[in-house]
């Protein structure tokens, strides 16, 4: 993926392959460049490397989950400032209150928005 | 336990020789002896008459005496007899008793067992259940949401233009999709209230406010049936209720979806919120959504609010549904300490009243 220097960087951390594809898909036509990882490693591994601007971040992924990636995010001192938005199925009260507490712009539950919402939100986060 | 001692008391009475009898016989035995003796002796008629006649008086004496002692005895082993026979009467009826107790008691802890079990293999159960619906609507959810959002790409022409006639099947398939989803947040939301995980978050709400906010969300919906939706709001300020906005945006929202659901073409949907504070003892503010929608039967009222129950003409008009929007709302109203009930005319219409407390400083 060609990226020029005026392109935001979104990570999009997401197991699913559909899911992740039409995400990715809908945001590289607002001229965001967009990464992906596959699970909680691969975006620990990843994100020091490409200083997102905003990571989209699910929950329920294969090996670290994505509170273990939040937690690890916000205590590296290069990474703890980027804006995280949980994007997941997962959106029980008590999820809620874990991602908050850990320090997240949003929680968007997948079902209940579509990818038109989650550009909304992103565009007033990072223009 | 036996008591056989009565037997032998009571008896003791009666089995005894008379002692007059038997002394009777000692006295006449011991005179015949005397006057054998006096005669073989010889001794003359003067003396004789001086020695028998005080002995015989005391042998008689005795007689008497012993034969009172005896009365009394007897009449002493009676009362005891009685009081014995009165006592082991007390004893078997309280051996009874005793013996009534240990079987209750043992039914008590039979029942105890199968209760407690019993109550172990629900806890399971619900625990199954809990961990069942939880996982199956998250994992419902994703598979869900790439199907609505490859529909709403579609529909937004991302993926390409399409014909009117494919726009209209995609715009179908799509709100399936909304439909399904809703059905699956419900089935997540009585999970949420049965495990009593949900702590409401009270907050000073403004209700006019948060009406127009749900309300705003069911404009395409009611448009779609040319439903006039009105919000009849205060004309005077009304104070800020004390609310969780997203447990009571629930509420409105069912209320408000069942509304226009079952309102047929060109009906109205009214909300309106009424002052309660005069009426009640706490301090209230009641809110009414009304509509010109089918209404619900006499019959079936009152099990409207129970889990998983439609109305038969609600099925009719709707087949999909899960029926729990006013099972959960009545338990949302009524941790916020209010309360929920409605009026309806068959045919006609419905309308749902509840009341929330009135937010205390």
């Amino acid at each position: 993926m060609g990226k020029d220097d005026n392109q935001k960087i979104i990570l999009i951390v997401e197991d699913d392959e559909f899911l992740r594809s039409l995400t990715a898909k809908r945001l590289e036509k607002e001229n965001y460049h967009i990464e992906v990882a596959v699970d909680g490693e691969n975006a620990i591994s990843t994100v020091e490397g490409i200083k997102p601007r905003l990571i989209l971040l699910d929950l329920l992924l294969p090996g670290k989950d994505g509170f273990e990636v939040l937690k690890k995010i916000r205590s590296t001192e290069s990474t703890k400032g980027i804006p995280v938005i949980i994007f997941s199925n997962l959106g029980q009260k008590e999820d809620i209150e874990k991602a908050k507490a850990l320090g997240v712009e949003d929680f968007l539950i997948k079902a209940n928005f579509t990818l038109d919402d989650v550009v909304e939100k992103i565009k007033k986060l990072i223009g | 336990m036996e008591i056989p001692r009565h037997v032998h008391l009571a008896e003791l009475g009666r089995k005894t020789l008379n002692p007059l009898v038997f002394w009777g016989i000692i006295t006449v035995v011991l005179t015949i002896v005397l006057i054998l003796i006096v005669n073989a002796a010889g001794i003359q008629s003067g003396v004789y008459l001086l020695f028998l006649v005080p002995v015989v008086a005391y042998l008689v004496i005795m007689g008497f005496f012993i034969t009172y002692v005896s009365k009394l005895n007897k009449e002493r082993n009676r009362l005891l007899a009685d009081q014995v026979r009165t006592e082991s009467t007390k004893a078997e009826e309280f051996q009874k008793l005793n013996h009534e107790l240990e079987t209750y008691a043992k039914q008590l802890f039979d029942k105890d067992f199968e209760l407690t079990f019993a109550n172990k293999r629900l806890q399971n159960l619900e625990q199954a259940k809990s961990k069942f619906v939880s996982v199956t609507t998250h994992q419902l959810r994703t598979p869900l949401s790439a199907i609505k959002w490859t529909f709403h790409m579609l529909l937004q022409g991302s993926l390409g233009p399409t014909t009117p006639d494919q726009h209209n099947f995609i715009e179908k398939g799509f709100e399936s999709t909304q439909r399904m989803i809703a059905i699956i947040n419900d089935l997540l939301n009585v999970d949420y209230i049965e495990a009593d995980r949900s702590d409401f978050n009270f907050l000073s709400v403004d209700l006019p406010k948060l009406i127009d906010g749900i309300l705003f969300e069911f404009t395409n919906q009611a448009e779609s049936k040319a439903i006039k939706l009105k919000f009849d709001k205060p004309k005077v300020n009304l104070p800020p209720v004390a609310a969780d906005p997203i447990k009571l945006g629930i509420v409105l929202e069912n209320l408000l979806d069942n509304a226009v659901k079952y309102t047929p073409q060109n009906g109205q949907v009214t909300v309106s919120i009424g002052d309660a504070r005069m009426n009640s003892a706490r301090s209230n503010l009641e809110v009414v959504v009304s509509d010109t929608g089918i209404g619900i039967s006499e019959v079936e009222g009152s099990k409207i609010f129970h889990r998983f129950f439609r109305g038969s003409n609600a099925i009719k008009v709707q087949t999909d549904g899960t029926g729990l929007g006013l099972f959960i709302s009545r338990d949302i109203i009524e941790k916020h300490g209010g309360a929920i009930w409605f009026e309806s005319i068959l045919g006609q219409g419905t309308k749902f009243h509840f009341t929330i407390p009135v937010f205390q400083k």
